[in-house]
């Protein structure tokens, strides 16, 4: 016949082991819980604040490519108010014979004007001047090589479509 | 009657004169008796003036694009004494900024930020940093355009930074351009999330300085047997609160003679032919236009770093090289070149 009776000196060894085993499990339990409820909430916050608004932009209509000559420009405003020269440089019928240009500085977003004295387009935020199909001639834009951006064109059908911004801001 | 209140409170509230006397007396060193060893008090003293009168705006101001320049207008033109508080609000900005430059200075020059107050170096850091921020947030609020093309230039500063910069600019504007949201931001960066931060830090701050004790300093025309230090209270309170009284005059005069007016309204559609943001970022804004972009975004973070762990760096030269003094002439280079910079950026329109 087996002995199961446990020695009351057996009893009191194991019980510290138990306590610091539950001890531990209940440890790791409340800090996963804490892990998993706060980060839950940190994540919830983080999508609140990151914005879920795309660009607003939209396909507005500019002109027929027919009555678009080579050399000529076109002063467009689009809906949000911006001034947009769109210029045709070539005859090959595709929509690369178009530029756009907007009139966001590429160095850190200012608007440029055209100085007609000086036939450049003028930052007066950090005096950066590009010519007259947006190449730089001087300042930042000049040291990092950055061009003025462009809006997007497409043609559809013979007409020619531009992207821009459709809503202003006050 | 009055034993009877004391009793009350004392019932309730176990603790003594005695006890907040000895609590509140922090041996002062000598040399804080000269004044321009108090200007840490002076920004901590301009911080609560901020707080207060930026209360008071924020009872009339409307943080959105429709409205935000009116509502400033009403302040200014309208809400009786409202030119006032705006004033001392801006003035007080301008002045704690000053004060928050000249500090960091005289514990750079005295060389108070060396073993073992490192850590305390760099929260004061952290507190120049969020000053500098919050003044930012606060002129983008006027919405007048210098407002307007501070806030899109500083967004696209965050965009130049390699990885992170896009992640940060549409978080900061709430989108990838200055939107209808982009105001309501700066609002609560500026009005709640900036002074909560701050307030934190100057806990931390101060309670460093009082666990460690301020650096003590002798000066050679002290005669060797006065005592090294005062007494806090009443002492040394008196002097805070003669600063105290010295600020508010000061600030009411410049309020008062040279009130803050308000500028064009905001037009996302025309950059002004010349712009320029307050004085305080005058040395970015002139390095901004000397370099490339994220040449002068990166470099301008690598400085930043360097004043952080510049106690670190400072230890370092003075055990393992023969310049020990090095520190004082690399701060008459920083110095000079922020004073430079600065007055170049003022004198000239681009």
């Amino acid at each position: 016949m087996m002995n199961t009776e446990v020695s009351e000196s057996e009893t009191e060894a194991a019980e510290p082991k138990r306590r610091s085993f539950l001890f531990a499990v209940s440890a790791a339990v409340m800090a996963f819980g804490l892990t998993a409820g706060y980060g839950m909430f940190a994540w919830l916050v983080g999508a609140f604040l990151y914005p879920f608004r795309g660009s607003g932009d939209s396909w507005q209509f500019l002109s027929d490519l027919g009555s678009f000559g080579v050399g000529e420009s076109v002063t467009y405003q689009s809906p949000a108010g911006q001034k947009i020269v769109v210029t045709r440089l070539s005859d090959a019928g595709t929509v690369g014979d178009f530029i756009a240009l907007s009139s966001v500085c590429p160095h850190l977003g200012c608007q440029v004007h055209w100085e007609s004295n000086n036939a450049r387009f003028f930052c007066p935020c950090h005096n950066g001047a590009f010519d007259k199909v947006g190449k730089p001639l001087s300042g930042p834009p000049k040291d990092s090589n950055q061009t003025l951006p462009q809006y997007a064109l497409q043609i559809k059908n013979d007409l020619l479509f531009i992207e821009v911004p459709t809503t202003s801001l006050t | 009657m009055v034993t009877a209140v004391r009793n009350w409170f004392s019932e309730r509230l176990p603790i003594s004169g005695v006890q907040i006397a000895e609590l509140t007396n922090e041996p002062v060193p000598n040399h804080l008796k000269r004044w321009w060893f108090c200007l840490g008090g002076t920004p901590a003293y301009l911080f609560v003036v901020q707080i207060v009168t930026g209360i008071l705006l924020a009872f009339y101001y409307q943080p959105a694009p429709s409205t935000a320049y009116e509502s400033i207008r009403t302040i200014t033109h309208d809400v009786s004494y409202g030119w006032y508080i705006r004033s001392i609000h801006k003035w007080a900005a301008t002045l704690m900024i000053a004060a928050v430059i000249l500090h960091q200075m005289r514990i750079y020059f005295t060389g108070a930020y060396r073993k073992p107050r490192e850590i305390n170096w760099m929260v004061g850091m952290c507190l120049l940093l969020c000053t500098l921020t919050i003044g930012f947030t606060g002129y983008s609020l006027v919405f007048e355009q210098l407002s307007y093309w501070a806030a899109t230039v500083a967004a696209n500063i965050c965009d130049t930074v390699p990885f992170a910069g896009v992640f940060f600019k549409r978080l900061l504007l709430a989108g990838d351009s200055y939107n209808a949201q982009t105001l309501p931001r700066f609002f609560i960066l500026h009005a709640a999330v900036l002074p909560a931060v701050m307030i934190g830090l100057l806990v931390i701050h101060i309670g460093i300085l009082r666990l460690q004790g301020i650096t003590e300093f002798r000066f050679e025309d002290e005669p060797d047997d006065k005592p090294p230090t005062f007494n806090f209270f009443p002492d040394h309170f008196y002097t805070e609160l003669t600063i105290g009284l010295v600020l508010m005059i000061l600030l009411s005069v410049l309020a008062t003679l040279l009130p803050v007016d308000l500028g064009p309204k905001a037009d996302p559609l025309t950059t002004p032919e010349v712009i320029k943001p307050e004085w305080w970022f005058y040395v970015s804004f002139r390095w901004l236009k000397l370099f490339s972009g994220t040449f002068a975004v990166v470099s301008s973070g690598f400085i930043v770093f360097v004043m952080f762990v510049w106690p670190f760096i400072d230890g370092w030269i003075r055990k393992h090289t023969r310049y020990t003094e090095a520190s004082v002439w690399i701060g008459i280079v920083g110095v000079f070149l922020l004073v430079g910079l600065t007055v170049w950026e003022a004198v000239v329109e681009h």
